[in-house]
């Protein structure tokens, strides 16, 4: 009994102390308001106080604004400096004016730590608050969107640093919008809402009447308002890949935040991360990353400059195919040197891949239907806008490109998009037409063959009727006008049109709907007539910072129960190599094959197409081990290279033994486990 | 910037002497040929620095120190940070403080030797920081920079690279990288297969093994040159590559030793990672070096030359590194022009050639950042040619029959033996001799030697560094020098004056690139107008003066910005109320401060 008191106090003192040190309330109970950069620190340091076993709280950097980044490691190896365990890097909020994004990644890790299932065979880095220094902008007054840190930034290279910011003139602890009337006002008032601005159509005979501006005064005298406000580096965008220079947000060179650079740092010494994720703009569980952009090269078609083509022997009037260069570099190079891609792509000078893998797309397309899937099981569907794309110079973009993992990212909310009125569609695309007679065409009929054209944009000048008669009368045909229509500029994915002068813009209309309905109108501060000392009488009002990103906090619990368990999801489908079979077949005189099957039992390649290509997770490795053989053919250690999600591969050995022996078969690899077995060969 | 104290080094001393004795006991081994070290032999280092020798990693910071001790009213050392093998990487800042401050002077940067093994770049920054330092007073030029300009001096920027090229066995060309280890072959294992000197000569030669079914032949004239065979001859030889074994059992030779991160493709303009290019590290300033000597510079905004020196090759190259990096605007292009020029005839055959042009692509290049995140003119020094090993008599030309990239120039390997045999001694040339490889079997090892081929001999070496040094002080004499004059006061009505003021340059450089103008990497120029009992009521840029056309500035008239051209003038006006005291002051990032005090 003495024994147990003795133990006890301690331990109550203990829990007591923890209490009172960190001011910790689960993060679940506390939703009336988002937390803080320091209220997720204490709630870190509080969540690892009470788990440390399976966690542990490192320090990742100090924010310039002297806030610090921390990282919660989540796992059974948070002791052993080696891991062994496949890790998923998960952080939170880079860009900084995502509340919920860090509130996702501090609830993540509480979810982890609820079900040691999540961690038996992974370890887990959180980072909920990349950018603390931008955070506290949204908890501090006035209220604007801030998404740099708070490094100096002569944003307008004047003679002063961060001397013009935004000011509350109104005093309602919101920093919106001022509107004057003004000879040169490019803005006019949206008919049905004269709530919001879009810009004149002077081609179509409308006048600009209102200039906008930030809310905020023209604090150093130089004409321009708000145009050097405090602040540096977006964190976000402080990224190497197709890292943006002279951008005022993206920082001198990629890694020069110290919250960007140790994330670079970290990522780097520990090679056992197989997957990151992050919470803030884009959705990859939604949208994949985007393809089809234009670069500098299509590595199809590459040429070759003269000089070198002579060298080659190669056409300088042609285009070649990465492969085709190889082939031909291949024979002029010393012995031993083996021509890969990145030695051709550094000696022409081919620059940094810009679109996803093929391969890669597919398992992106794949995860994100199961992830629309998902849900609708949960009675979740709605149609929302699209997620921001990765923006370049982006943690998802260097995960992908540069550290080679699969990176997801969640966005988690975004303004409800309102219910559009479904008109019956044509069911007609232009390729459709392009092979229809005239007498098919026709025989479509006039209401079909309408709807098409307002789908297709064509102006309106043009009937249906009109077009009837001229495809009768033979001066077109359904090809030439599938030609015309192709040519037509489209509408946007949303819906929205071609030319979005003419309405509001979608978004702002779906915001200051869901501001009436949902907010009671709080979203949305209501223009208001305000003398300014050096604009005169203009109006101040727009929507309230962080109404189109962030909602209301009493409604994050449902959010963070329908989105995080698909995190839990993903991480299943992690690559996961194994022994599948081995094999001996006696050859006679004491000599054996040995053959090993390679296993990748799981969805996602090991690694990547992109990691492939950049050569950057660390290998997986085939050792044999053992006594009293010799090897004929084949090396003790062979190196794998890749396998694709579901795919085996055959590994063979020539063995030589005289006597029975065993051989220790072991496969390891850094991100994606590690397997052993015993083969006995020989007698 | 702290001043350092220098402890006698008793240790370089023995260690220099037992060093000499290993050598002088080591049978069979011709001592010059043994390490880099036998060209570094001499443990004295003296004020004014010799260079008919090379410097080791050691013996290069002493010369510094020394530089230092000897001048210490004109230079200051320090030390800019650490290699990844903890050695310290050494800067040497010469200026005279009495007139002003090192900020407020147009500055020279200058290193060398970022590939580990180009070690004569080194000893050019050395040569230059000498020189400076020991003419000072005496030739009216060199006084004159040291008083308008300051050298930010780094001679030795991979000292890992520099160390273990001293004293481990090489070839001319490895140790060029940052001891950071890559798993270059991709097995799983870093740094595990380095080449090996199997004949502990300290080189890394070449191995060839005779077989009847080689492709290689002995050429008659002189069979220490391979000759490929042609189709139908008989060959003799086999080249099995660079002397080693296959340390890690993998059935590869010498193919995965330090690195390789090239600490020239580590730096935060335009990087690019390694698939892009090899060498590069994980992130830009990868290296603890090459990440401090970055803030090194960073925190010398006033830098607008920087030379960086390399072998080899005889260029002087400009960026871009890439052909995306954008061609610099006409103005930039007639000063790298006039400076690049002006080297080509300062240093004989060497020629000023663009990078991505004329060479290969580099992303995150040392130079891609000087020129386009610290707003300098920034040039490449590729120093020595193999051509100048000549010989032949005065008036003949160069011997060669068809040379490429991946061709032989049989005739030119003949000249170069002959060199190493009549001009140095046979110093550069490692005879071939028989071994008894592991796995090969007999064999020969030989071939040229690791001081051979990118490095001047110590006898030609001074001639090269003096000319190198010379193009650097002919850029550095280019760096902007800004005059300001009041040329017109004039009293218009009651006491509202105009002003107008000139600012010439009467240098080749500008205030600022137009790359880092266009840019927009830093403020302009400023001009600022001030006094207590005046208003500015208007001000801008004449643009012409007989026409009284002046662009005004509509907002603060009293701060103009201004960029000042090479070898040109720009124009301001200022209508000025009011009476007493006043100052036109001009503030340049990199052109230093004037002040014009006047009454109205």
């Amino acid at each position: 009994m003495k024994n147990i008191f003795g133990h006890l106090v301690p331990v109550v003192y203990l829990f007591i102390s923890v209490l009172f040190m960190s001011g910790f309330t689960p993060v679940r109970a506390q939703q009336d308001k988002y937390p803080d950069p320091a209220q997720i620190n204490r709630s870190l340091r509080a969540l690892q106080r009470s788990n440390p076993a399976f966690s542990e709280l490192n320090l990742l950097t100090t924010s310039p604004g002297n806030n610090e980044v921390l990282l919660l490691e989540i796992g059974k190896e948070v002791a052993s400096g080696e891991k062994t365990n496949p890790a998923i890097l998960v952080v939170g909020n880079l860009e900084g004016n995502r509340p919920l994004a860090s509130l996702a990644a501090l609830s993540l890790a509480e979810r982890i730590l609820d079900d040691p299932g999540t961690y038996a065979n992974r370890t887990w880095y959180i980072v909920p608050a990349g950018n603390p220094d931008a955070l506290y902008s949204y908890f501090r007054d006035p209220l604007f969107e801030n998404t740099r840190n708070a490094s100096p930034h002569n944003d307008d290279r004047d003679e002063a640093t961060d001397e013009d910011g935004f000011n509350d003139l109104n005093g309602d602890g919101y920093i919106t919008k001022m509107r004057i009337i003004h000879p040169e006002g490019e803005w006019i008032q949206v008919k049905d809402d004269p709530r919001l601005m879009r810009r004149a159509d002077p081609v179509k005979g409308e006048q600009g009447i209102y200039r906008i501006f930030d809310e905020g005064l023209d604090a150093d005298g130089d004409g321009k308002y708000n145009e050097d406000g405090p602040g540096g580096t977006n964190v976000n965008i402080n990224f190497p890949h197709l890292f943006k220079a002279f951008d005022p947000e993206s920082g001198l060179y990629p890694g020069s935040s110290p919250e960007g650079r140790a994330i670079l740092e970290f990522a780097y010494v520990h090679p056992e991360i197989a997957m990151t994720f992050a919470f803030g703009a884009t959705n990859f569980c939604h949208t994949p990353p985007r393809g089809g952009r234009r670069g500098e090269v299509d590595l199809t078609r590459i040429e070759i400059p003269e000089r070198y083509a002579e060298m080659f022997g190669a056409d300088p009037g042609r285009t070649y195919s990465m492969e085709e260069i190889i082939a031909l570099v291949q024979p002029m190079v010393p012995e031993g040197v083996t021509v890969d891609e990145s030695m051709v792509a550094g000696f022409l000078g081919l620059g940094a891949a810009i679109n996803p893998m093929e391969e890669d797309l597919a398992f992106y397309n794949l995860l994100s239907e199961d992830y629309r899937k998902y849900l609708e099981e949960k009675n979740a569907k709605e149609e929302r806008f699209d997620p921001d794309r990765a923006r370049d110079g982006s943690f998802e973009l260097w995960c992908y490109y540069h550290l080679g993992v699969p990176v997801f990212s969640m966005d988690l909310w975004s303004v409800p998009k309102p219910a559009r009125e479904e008109k019956e569609g044509s069911g007609l695309s232009p390729e459709q037409l392009e092979k229809m007679t005239s007498e098919e065409f026709l025989a479509l009929g006039e209401e079909k063959i309408a709807a098409f054209m307002e789908e297709a944009c064509v102006p309106e000048q043009f009937s249906a009727k009109e077009v009837m008669a001229s495809v009768k009368g033979g001066q077109t045909d359904p090809a030439q006008l599938a030609a015309m229509v192709k040519q037509m500029p489209k509408k946007g994915k949303d819906g929205e049109d071609a030319n979005p002068e003419e309405k509001a813009n979608p978004k702002e209309k779906a915001m200051l709907d869901y501001s009436d309905k949902a907010l009671g109108g709080k979203g949305f501060v209501q223009w208001e007539k305000f003398e300014h000392p050096q604009l005169g009488e203009l109006e101040i009002g727009g929507f309230v910072p962080f109404t189109a990103t962030t909602p209301p906090c009493s409604i994050t619990d449902s959010i963070l129960d329908l989105h995080l368990p698909w995190i839990f999801k993903l991480s299943e489908r992690l690559p996961s190599l194994g022994i599948y079979e081995t094999r001996v077949t006696p050859k006679g005189a004491g000599v054996y094959q040995l053959e090993v099957w390679v296993e990748n039992a799981s969805f996602l390649p090991f690694p990547t197409a992109m990691g492939r290509r950049n050569r950057q997770p660390a290998p997986a490795v085939v050792l044999l081990e053992g006594k009293g053989y010799t090897l004929l053919s084949g090396y003790p250690r062979t190196p794998v290279a890749d396998l694709k999600g579901n795919s085996r591969k055959k590994l063979t050995w020539l063995v030589r033994a005289e006597k029975k022996t065993d051989i220790l078969v072991s496969l390891t690899s850094k991100s994606a486990g590690s397997d052993q077995t015993t083969v006995n060969i020989g007698g | 910037m702290k001043k350092i104290h220098i402890p006698q080094n008793s240790r370089f001393f023995a260690y220099s002497t037992l060093f000499i004795i290993a050598l002088s006991t080591a049978p069979g081994i011709f001592p010059g040929l043994s390490t880099g070290k036998a060209f570094a032999a001499d443990p004295q280092i003296t004020i004014p620095l010799r260079f008919d020798r090379y410097y080791d990693y050691e013996q290069l910071v002493e010369a510094m120190q020394k530089l230092h001790e000897a001048f210490p009213e004109l230079s200051e050392i320090e030390v800019v940070g650490k290699s990844e093998e903890q050695r310290e990487i050494w800067a040497i800042t010469i200026h005279n403080p009495e007139t002003g401050d090192h900020s407020e002077k147009p500055g020279v940067y200058v290193d060398g030797n970022i590939h580990g093994n180009e070690i004569q770049a080194g000893e050019v920054c050395l040569y230059l920081a000498n020189m400076l330092l020991t003419k000072y007073g005496q030739n009216e030029k060199i006084t004159e920079l040291v008083d308008k300009n300051v050298f930010y001096i780094i001679p030795c920027v991979n000292v890992d690279g520099r160390y273990h090229f001293f004293n481990d066995p090489n070839t001319p060309s490895t140790n060029r990288g940052l001891r950071i280890p890559v798993d270059d072959d991709r097995d799983g294992l870093f740094d595990e297969d380095f080449p090996d000197d199997m004949d502990g000569d300290g080189n890394i030669c070449q191995m060839r093994k005779k077989d009847p079914n080689g492709n290689y032949r002995l050429d008659p004239e002189d069979p220490r040159v391979m000759v490929r065979v042609r189709p139908g001859e008989q060959g003799a030889y086999t080249l099995l590559g660079q002397e080693g074994i296959d340390n890690d059992g993998d059935g590869q030779v010498n193919e995965d030793a330090e690195g390789y991160v090239d600490p020239n493709r580590n730096w935060g303009y335009n990087w690019a990672p390694r698939y892009v290019q090899n060498g590069s590290g994980n992130y830009p300033f990868s290296g603890s070096g090459i990440r401090a000597i970055g803030e090194f510079l960073l925190e010398r905004p006033n830098i607008i030359m920087v030379w960086a020196f390399h072998n080899s090759g005889g260029m002087i190259l400009r960026g871009p590194g890439t052909r995306s990096g954008g061609e610099f605007s006409r103005g930039d292009l007639a000063v790298y022009d006039y400076l690049g020029q002006h080297s080509e005839s300062i240093i004989p055959g060497y020629r000023y050639l663009v990078v991505w042009k004329d060479l290969y692509s580099t992303y995150g290049d040392f130079t891609s950042f000087t020129d386009n995140l610290l707003g300098s003119y920034s040039l490449v020094g590729e120093m020595f040619m193999r051509e100048s090993q000549t010989y032949r008599p005065h008036g003949s030309e160069q011997a060669g029959n068809e040379q490429g990239y991946f061709r032989e120039n049989t005739e030119q390997q003949k000249e170069l033996l002959k060199f190493n045999d009549n001009v140095v001694q046979g110093e550069l040339y490692k005879e071939w001799e028989s071994y008894d490889h592991p796995v090969y079997g007999e064999i020969e090892i030989g071939g040229w030697s690791k001081l051979s081929s990118r490095l001047p001999h110590p006898f030609m070496l001074q001639d090269e560094v003096h000319r190198v040094a010379s193009a650097v002080l002919f850029t550095a004499e280019q760096t902007p020098e800004i005059k300001m004059d009041l040329y017109e006061k004039e009293k218009i009505s009651g006491d509202l004056y105009r002003l107008r003021i000139r600012l010439t340059n009467s240098k080749a450089m500008p205030s600022m690139t137009d790359r880092s103008l266009k840019s927009g990497l830093y403020p302009k120029d400023i001009i600022t107008v001030e006094g207590s009992h005046i208003q500015v009521v208007a001000g801008g840029e004449i643009q012409d003066r007989y026409r009284d056309r002046v662009s005004y500035k509509e907002y603060k008239p009293e701060v103009q910005f201004t960029q000042v051209p090479g070898f040109g003038h720009v124009e301001y006006e200022f209508l000025v109320s009011g009476k007493g005291s006043m100052t036109i002051a001009y503030h340049s990032r990199k052109a230093g401060r004037k002040k014009l005090e006047l009454e109205l």
